[in-house]
């Protein structure tokens, strides 16, 4: 029994492995020595150059640098500005917390479909359209919601004593957040932090609609660009773009697995 | 200090600290809410001012044939996710589990969860290729279909575009099982395996009926994410070729920012909302639900 499911796992295994081997190995093939009719064949090693072309013919360099920015700005921002409202409902006891809780996290709840058309006029009439403080600006809203769930129930498992101690203590309200709540809840705020990061990095209806110029643009965008119209650029080319973009997510992800099934059971993605 | 002159301190200082997650939230969350769901009655272009047309946009979602044939594959595309990805989860979960190398078999159907749905697209788009790598495949093995252009007729294309999702999804909802597989009591399984209990009939009489809660999530999460099909979709068809791989999403896109529809787009918007919102409360009242019977 155990054999026959063993051998059940590992065909089905390979047939899993079978684009990403494709992926890898058409990506490495030198656009000169790219043979459509032999894609199973690896045939030379030219990863990096086809990198290279992928990096200068999709502005994936400019690109790289603003979605850096954006997938690690926002996520920080949404984590201060979601355990500060915990905070405020949890320790601090705010009036009608719970009401406040729902209200903010009720903001998750419809799809982006839902915000996308109004968010390109506001950008549009307000000069925030195509910038890249705009595109922090909605990462950061998107992020919020979030973080907030998590916060507040991570606070809520912290005994009301450190609170009062705190307190006796004679430490301001801000003191108390900043130097002794948001050190205790390293996992968590590094759990949502990986979370959102990931949602950024991966986005592109955002991107989409709210921006155009390469240094703007995220790089899900950008990598469409170089599909669809193949933007000049060949079949390797465009795969080691792929490659390229998903080596960063890949990378956390397996660094970080217990994070992203801690995320999933409380339905984020 | 009391504890009443502590809560009274910490409540009056309280709005201070819940303030900016309040102001982004309504601000850049609700009131484009509120903006799209007024839109949605309208005629409007995005310059003029929006003219009230009361349930015109929402008749149009049901006459206009792109649109139905929108709706259709959106269905499509929630049947397939609610049985392809989780079956397949669901058998990988179960044959991993308790498995000496379970956590390594497991892999390669987990790394294409961390991949972005843009570069599923990228991958598929190249695999699917007419005389690509699946048909020189099946030319390979002598099966039929080598030459079949896949993504290009519907609903062909719409399937074949579920069996790119599912490569990426399948693992996610492995791993969602196997936190459901964690949870169930160990000593009630020994005792039926003892009593003979063994293959199928121990997972259809013993684990299938555990494992009904975590069920109800992952065809929830399934259904919630496949009404929102769009960067798989842009990118390997770009809902084509005509409209015939359209979904809503990629609908209320089109519609606002391609056609400057905007009150149909916002109509499809609160349309899949509603839905999402339906499905959300579905499964989160199973949930509960269940919870409570077990608690």
């Amino acid at each position: 029994m155990s054999k026959v499911k063993t051998a059940i796992l590992v065909v089905l295994g390979l047939i899993w492995l079978a684009p990403v081997y494709l992926l890898v190995v058409n990506a490495s093939k030198s656009v000169d020595g790219y043979d459509a009719k032999t894609v199973w064949k690896p045939a030379g090693f030219s990863l990096f150059a086809n990198f290279g072309d992928a990096w200068s013919k999709a502005a994936l360099g400019d690109t790289l640098v603003a979605t850096t920015m954006y997938s690690v700005i926002a996520p920080v921002l949404a984590v201060l500005i979601g355990s500060a409202a915990g905070y405020a409902i949890v320790v601090l006891r705010l009036k009608r917390g719970f009401l406040w809780f729902v209200f903010i996290f009720g903001g998750t709840i419809f799809p982006l479909q839902m915000i996308l058309m109004p968010l390109f006029s506001g950008y549009a009439n307000s000069g925030l359209y195509d910038t890249r403080t705009g595109m922090i600006i909605v990462y950061t809203a998107i992020s919020v919601p979030f973080s907030a769930f998590v916060m507040r129930n991570f606070f809520t498992g912290i005994a009301r004593s450190v609170f009062e101690a705190a307190v006796v203590d004679g430490g301001g309200l801000f003191r108390i957040f900043r130097s002794i709540y948001l050190p205790m809840a390293g996992s968590a705020l590094a759990a949502i932090f990986i979370l959102q990061a990931t949602f950024v990095w991966n986005d592109l209806l955002l991107g989409l609609t709210l921006s155009q110029s390469d240094s703007v643009r995220p790089i899900m965008p950008a990598l469409t660009g170089l599909q669809s119209t193949y933007g000049g650029a060949s079949l390797p080319t465009v795969l080691a773009g792929g490659l390229l973009v998903s080596l960063p997510t890949v990378i956390l992800f397996l660094a970080a697995q217990r994070f992203f099934s801690r995320g999933l059971a409380l339905g984020q993605f | 200090m009391s504890n009443q002159a502590l809560d009274r301190t910490g409540a009056r200082k309280a709005p201070l600290f819940g303030l900016p997650a309040v102001a982004v939230v309504a601000l850049l969350l609700y009131l484009p809410f509120l903006w799209t769901t007024y839109v949605s009655f309208t005629d409007y272009d995005g310059l003029a001012s929006p003219v009230w047309s009361g349930l015109a946009n929402y008749k149009a979602m049901f006459s206009d044939p792109d649109l139905i044939g929108a709706l259709v594959n959106t269905l499509l595309w929630v049947v397939g996710m609610v049985t392809l990805p989780v079956a397949l989860g669901l058998l990988v979960a179960v044959l991993t589990y308790g498995h000496k190398w379970g956590t390594w078999l497991r892999l390669p159907f987990l790394l294409p969860y961390a991949i972005s749905g843009v570069a599923v697209g990228v991958i598929w788009g190249f695999v699917l290729q007419p005389d690509g790598a699946l048909g020189q495949a099946l030319g390979f093995f002598g099966l039929p279909g080598a030459h079949t252009g896949w993504l290009q007729a519907g609903p062909g294309n719409t399937l074949m575009m579920i069996v790119a999702v599912t490569w990426q999804a399948a693992g996610v909802n492995a791993l969602l099982f196997v936190v459901g597989l964690q949870s169930i009591p160990a000593e009630p399984l020994e005792a039926a395996r003892l009593d003979g209990a063994e293959g199928l009939s121990l997972f259809r009489h013993h684990l299938w009926p555990q494992l009904r809660p975590i069920t109800t999530v992952v065809i929830g999460l399934s259904i919630v994410g496949s009404l929102k099909t769009f960067d798989v979709v842009w990118v390997m068809t770009q809902g084509g070729p005509g409209t015939s791989s359209e979904t809503l999403a990629l609908s209320m896109y089109k519609e606002t920012f391609v056609l400057n529809d905007y009150g149909q787009g916002a109509a499809i918007a609160l349309f899949l909302s509603l839905v999402t919102f339906a499905a959300s409360i579905l499964y989160l009242r199973y949930q509960l639900g269940d919870s409570r019977e077990q608690g």
